[in-house]
């Protein structure tokens, strides 16, 4: 997992990485005993190149991670966050379309 | 190029004790805390990871080293394998089970395995025998040792025995489990009731039992199971058979709204009632995934052929059987055996069905590739694993044009009522992708050299003899149907109506 570009985020790196971002971040809540989760990086590592620069898209593992799962209330997985600014723009759960994940990132440029 | 599993870390080794927070739970609920770990306060909030091989470690993040930094992992052509693993192989005396047990021994893997000789009754059974003869298990283990120097630790246990299995697990602790415990057959399941009960109690409720062991015993441990690409059928609306779940650019579109179909299983229509057992297996093993955080491969495997493997060949007690008749005998292997016994090559219905299928050596490779880059916890994951697909009677004609240009055999093929409730023409869009791409697997194996060498072997005076005895078991009676006779001719190809071509390239 996260051996392309997408960036591992941790509970200890979520602030620097998402809420301080000057681009707005796509943030993937992954565990690695859901299978939508594990089909859709491929997609993932797409839209990252895709919009290399002007969109981050991260991925954090909400098992090692429970600090931030807790604060942002995941339950259902995947959840797809995006932060823009520090604040959080637009939330979709579950397995999503590669149409609708670019519908996410679009909305914001 | 680095080695595919280079990368993988603490989270996919077998080695590796989970402590800390660790919550099982599904999509959709909410979170637990559960503490499974040894009271240290870093364990208190976080999963760590705790060394069996290195407890010296202590608690660490299982994130924090890879198999290519590890000292206890060392490198393969297969990728980074770990030293003396401990595989444990369930029907260890098949035809793959024996192979893979030699294979990985070479490999400097400790072998345990076991076996109830439940192939060797069934195919004594129905009358018929392994080509190769085979020895029995105490001189196969002698010779293991003494050719190749490999020690099996092999026990005579059923995989219904839940009791003794137990304690073997417990004494031997695997670090990898191969399934292979299963009845492979669909037509011995369709021979009567009593067979198909036979057949779904050996194979569901079997590995029922093993998941329920492995989440009490070793629930690190890879749990590799022989699937069947057969689980898929083959849908006439030509949809790809997918490595077992969407994509996750699959989407479903209904009444102009759309949905991301991408993780979950896809459809399964198995045609035997063995088929059915697989299914079932799959169903459990993807439950038991999500439940206890155990991390399997789901294996699809194409049709098998092939004859021997670079251990069998090193001397004939380590032979590997080798069956051709209709229950056991794998197509390949069967009209190689019509062609050495001068019977025409059988095809069932148009011999229009399109099959995946891999050589035997091919599918150890694999094998050895999904040991060495275990699922993550919880991981389900499926692999198809077939290393081409033809029509049967494309594969036919490729035996019969090979049997007549490089051994002069005179071969006919003959086409024959098809005794099982199938298409017979179907579109047909495997994807197999996932071990080329993800484990660094190269079919080694040609379908061409591999009939040449199954014919090579079995024209000696020896095999041909044994392959006569039997040749009569060859021609299918099992009718899904359930009626009691033997199929019909509908038409003889001659040589001369043979297509000349080469098998299709979709290797």
């Amino acid at each position: 997992m996260n051996n392309g570009n997408s960036i591992r985020l941790t509970d200890s790196n979520f602030h620097d990485e998402v809420l301080k971002s000057d681009i707005p971040v796509l943030v993937d809540f992954w565990a690695s005993w859901c299978t939508p989760c594990k089909m859709s990086e491929p997609i993932l590592e797409e839209i990252s190149h895709d919009y290399s620069g002007k969109v981050k898209v991260s991925r954090i593992n909400v098992d090692q991670n429970p600090d931030t799962s807790m604060k942002y209330s995941i339950m259902g997985l995947p959840t797809y966050i995006v932060f823009h600014l520090g604040n959080e723009v637009e939330r979709r759960v579950g397995a999503q379309s590669k149409k609708q994940l670019y519908q996410m990132v679009n909305h914001l440029l | 190029m680095p080695l595919h599993n280079a990368n993988l870390t603490c989270w996919n080794c077998p080695a590796v004790d989970l402590a800390g927070k660790v919550d099982f739970r599904a999509c959709g609920q909410s979170t637990n805390s559960k503490d499974i770990g040894s009271g240290c306060s870093n364990s208190d909030s976080y999963i760590m990871a705790e060394c069996k091989r290195r407890p010296e470690l202590g608690l660490f993040d299982p994130m924090s080293i890879t198999f290519k930094e590890c000292p206890q992992y060392k490198e393969t052509p297969y990728g980074y394998l770990l030293k003396d693993m401990r595989v444990l192989i369930l029907g260890l005396d098949g035809y793959l089970g024996w192979s893979l047990a030699l294979h990985l021994g070479a490999l400097g893997c400790q072998i345990s395995g076991i076996d109830n000789y439940n192939r060797r009754d069934w195919v004594m059974e129905r009358g018929a025998h392994s080509i190769l003869p085979i020895a029995r298990m105490t001189e196969r283990l002698q010779a293991a040792e003494e050719a190749l120097g490999i020690t099996i630790n092999f026990r005579k246990m059923d995989l219904l025995d839940r009791q003794n299995l137990k304690e073997f697990l417990d004494e031997i602790k695997p670090e990898a489990i191969v399934h292979y415990a299963e009845c492979p057959s669909a037509p011995y399941s369709m021979i009567d009731v009593d067979h198909a009960v036979t057949v779904q109690q050996n194979n569901v409720i079997g590995t029922l039992g093993l998941l329920f062991l492995l989440r009490d015993i070793c629930p690190q441990t890879t749990l590799l199971k022989l699937g069947t690409m057969g689980e898929y059928g083959t849908p006439l609306t030509g949809r790809p058979l997918f490595e077992g779940m969407f994509p996750a650019d699959a989407v479903l579109q209904w009444r102009g709204r759309e949905w991301s179909m991408g993780g979950e299983l896809t459809p399964r229509d198995p045609s035997s009632f063995y088929h059915v057992s697989k299914v079932q297996d799959t169903f459990n093993i993807y439950e038991a995934c999500k439940y206890w955080w155990l991390r399997s491969y789901d294996i699809m495997q194409g049709v098998i052929f092939g004859i021997h493997t670079a251990q069998t060949q090193t001397d004939p007690r380590l032979n590997t059987r080798f069956d051709i008749d209709e229950w056991f005998g794998t197509v390949v292997n069967r009209f190689v055996a019509q062609a050495v016994a001068g019977i025409p090559l059988t095809l069932y219905g148009s011999g229009e069905q399109k099959r995946g299928f891999i050589a035997l050596e091919d599918s150890l490779q694999c094998m050895t590739r999904l040991i060495c880059a275990p699922p993550e916890l919880g991981e389900y994951a499926v692999v198809n694993q077939m290393s081409g697909y033809y029509t049967l009677r494309d594969l036919a004609e490729t035996v019969a044009r090979i049997a007549q240009k490089e051994f002069k055999l005179p071969v006919k093929i003959q086409r024959v009522e098809n005794p099982r409730v199938e298409a017979d023409r179907h579109p047909f869009e495997p994807i197999f992708e996932r071990l080329q791409n993800d484990f660094s697997f190269t079919p080694s194996i040609t379908l061409d050299n591999a009939i040449f060498q199954m014919l090579d072997i079995l024209l000696s005076p020896e095999m041909k003899s044994r392959i006569v005895q039997k040749q009569h078991l060859i021609i299918p009676k099992t009718w899904w149907s359930g009626v009691k006779k033997k199929v019909e001719s509908i038409e003889i190809l001659e040589p001369s109506k043979m297509s000349n071509k080469n098998i299709p390239s979709n290797e």
